[in-house]
């Protein structure tokens, strides 16, 4: 337990451990003998460390599925789903926004400044900054491109899908966390048969 | 390939010395053209046609003689001859237009050519037509691999820079197709190079074999790994590309279809008997910890703890200090008079609050006054002041706390600053 004491203790709190967010915790659970540890301590609480399917993301799950357990992931999955549109809104803007070549990813990092300077020079981004920040998932009432910006992020932070290195910069690095999201959202398509494609259009070639 | 370029004619010693000479005098003439006429020459690169209005007639008619321009047909204007554009776009690694030279074919005519040449020219004992015969097949084999060499060097440039020459992904993606393509190419003119009839063409010649085999089959073999080992990362590069492209083409779809349909619910996918791993997440547990006095090990722990609890500091500050103060016997009317002003500051803080009817910060005020006060005394001041009103009075003001939790496993709450404002009466 004096090893891995403080990764179980990451993990009860429901966190996503990823390269980003904690390096430290997440090299120990590349030791697959550290997991069947870590899931053999965890079993009386019902809980085992699960992984995404690309093996980026660790966070706890439910052994067993009982009342409770099942009550629990129902308010989870509603709070999943709701802020799925808020969520990819904000990797929509933030790519338009700074001119990037793909969606956001784990280890972008993202300078607050940058975006709120470019934000603040173009009235339909922020039209579209206002209108995400009001949304409950950020609920900021603030009029200013900067205060808006703030609250988005500090969100996402508390959120887990941003990592702030410093308390006092305001420099952000994207987690594995995002890629969890991406991997929800294929989830939900599929199961929903969702008309929601992920092919570019291919241009020709002539 | 016919070698019309001044450069390559220029260079030789050993051709007759009426031929040289001339050659010589015309090929630096028509360089230093290049470097006259920089400027326009790079302006018609960039822009595609010349400015005849920079350049004389008399200047436009030498540079058309010297294969720099020419005219495609009447209706256009001056252009850059594809040669002088493929040496500026390799001198200044213009990704855009940097042309990749594949044909291998039509220079290993050509060495065969030389050879048969040179073996005839010995044959008959012409030592210095061999000589140039020579010297023109080690300039087409140095040709050969720098072509290799160039096409290499272009496309670690573009691989190294992410294809930063293009802008969107779309066009990095097709960029990076080109380059596959190209690599495809050289790859393929690279097994035209039959290395058993190199040493064929090399036997019994000691220069020939050197040239031919040695020298020649190591720089294409190293040329071939290079090759190979670009072509490895172009297409991993492809694939990142391509996983960006369908993760935001995901996104923008996702969010599309959400947004039009705002009532969208899920399947109750936490229902099912196994809940999918994407969904099972469980919830947070804190393992809260306190110190229980019950064991003589706990006991001893907790008497370290306590001495190693630093002791308050700033006792002349703090309102814990004061009290101190007055009960140690110090000047009581001294304490007492602080006490009353810092007493009345807080006053003039909360009629100034009522007066302008805006929120304001307690320590806002605090530092633009510029009282004396430590923020903490200060704030708990506020904080009784506030408290100590009469119920009706409080009633008309809303005191707002800035706190935090000191830590994720402690639920002490450390106020950092305190919002009083006026509510008006409704």
């Amino acid at each position: 337990m004096s090893v891995h004491g403080p990764l179980i203790e990451v993990l009860l709190s429901g966190a996503f451990v990823c390269a980003i967010s904690d390096p430290e915790n997440y090299r120990r659970l590349q030791d697959e003998q550290m997991v069947s540890a870590a899931d053999e301590y965890l079993k009386p609480l019902n809980r085992r460390v699960a992984q995404s399917q690309d093996g980026q993301v660790f966070f706890l799950s439910y052994l067993h599925f009982d009342e409770q357990a099942r009550e629990s992931l129902k308010q989870q999955l509603g709070h999943t789903v709701q802020s799925l549109l808020p969520l990819l809104e904000w990797m929509q803007l933030v790519q338009e926004t700074l001119g990037r070549d793909g969606a956001i990813s784990a280890g972008d990092a993202i300078k607050l400044q940058e975006y709120v300077l470019k934000t603040e020079d173009n009235p339909s981004l922020r039209q579209r900054l206002q209108l995400l920040a009001n949304d409950r998932f950020f609920n900021s009432q603030a009029d200013s491109v900067d205060a808006q910006a703030k609250q988005i992020f500090k969100r996402l932070r508390e959120h887990g899908y941003l990592r702030q290195p410093h308390n006092e910069r305001q420099y952000f690095e994207v987690t594995g966390k995002v890629d969890y999201l991406i991997e929800v959202v294929r989830f939900v398509r599929d199961e929903e048969n969702l008309p929601v494609s992920e092919d570019a259009v291919q241009e020709t070639l002539i | 390939m016919s070698d019309t370029h001044p450069v390559n004619e220029a260079g030789k010693a050993l051709q007759p010395q009426h031929l040289t000479h001339s050659l010589l005098v015309t090929g630096t003439e028509r360089l230093s053209l290049l470097g006259k006429h920089a400027d326009v020459l790079m302006r018609t690169y960039i822009c595609g046609e010349l400015d005849e209005s920079q350049v004389s007639e008399r200047g436009l008619k030498k540079l058309v003689n010297a294969h720099i321009l020419y005219q495609p047909d009447e209706t256009r204007g001056f252009i850059l001859r594809p040669q002088c554009s493929d040496l500026i776009a390799s001198m200044v690694a213009d990704e855009h237009r940097r042309h990749i030279n594949a044909d291998v074919a039509d220079k290993l005519e050509t060495m065969r050519m030389r050879v048969q040449n040179y073996r005839d020219a010995q044959r008959c004992g012409d030592t210095i037509k061999a000589e140039s015969e020579l010297q023109h097949l080690t300039n087409q084999v140095h040709d050969l691999a720098g072509q290799f060499g160039e096409a290499i060097d272009s496309l670690w440039h573009r691989l190294n820079s992410n294809f930063g020459f293009v802008s969107s992904l779309a066009d990095k993606i097709r960029e990076n197709d080109r380059a596959q393509k190209q690599i495809k190419r050289l790859l393929d003119g690279l097994n035209l190079i039959d290395f058993a009839e190199l040493i064929e063409l090399g036997e019994g010649n000691v220069h020939l074999r050197k040239l031919l085999v040695s020298q020649l089959q190591r720089q294409l073999s190293g040329h071939h790994t290079s090759l190979l080992e670009v072509q490895v990362r172009l297409a991993q590069l492809m694939l990142r590309f391509r996983e960006q492209q369908a993760r935001s083409v995901l996104i923008a779809n996702m969010a599309g279809f959400l947004r039009e349909h705002p009532g969208f619910v899920v399947g109750s996918y936490t229902d099912r008997s196994t809940v999918p791993d994407l969904f099972n997440q469980a919830k947070p547990i804190v393992p809260a910890a306190a110190l229980s006095l019950d064991s003589h090990s706990a006991q001893q722990c907790a008497a370290e703890i306590a001495r190693s609890l630093p002791m308050p500091e700033r006792q002349q500050d703090s309102a814990d200090g004061e009290r101190a103060q007055v009960a140690s016997g110090a000047d009581s009317s001294e304490v007492e008079a602080r006490q009353q002003a810092l007493k009345t500051d807080v006053e003039t803080f909360m009629l100034e609050v009522v007066d302008t009817g805006r929120a304001s910060s307690a320590l806002d005020y605090l530092e633009a006054k510029g009282f004396p006060w430590d923020a903490e005394v200060w704030l708990f001041q506020v904080l009784s002041e506030y408290q100590g009103l009469q119920h009706e009075q409080r009633a008309l003001f809303r005191l707002q706390r800035s706190e935090a939790a000191a830590s994720r496993y402690n639920d002490l709450y450390i106020i950092s600053d305190l919002e009083l404002s006026f509510v008006q009466a409704a």
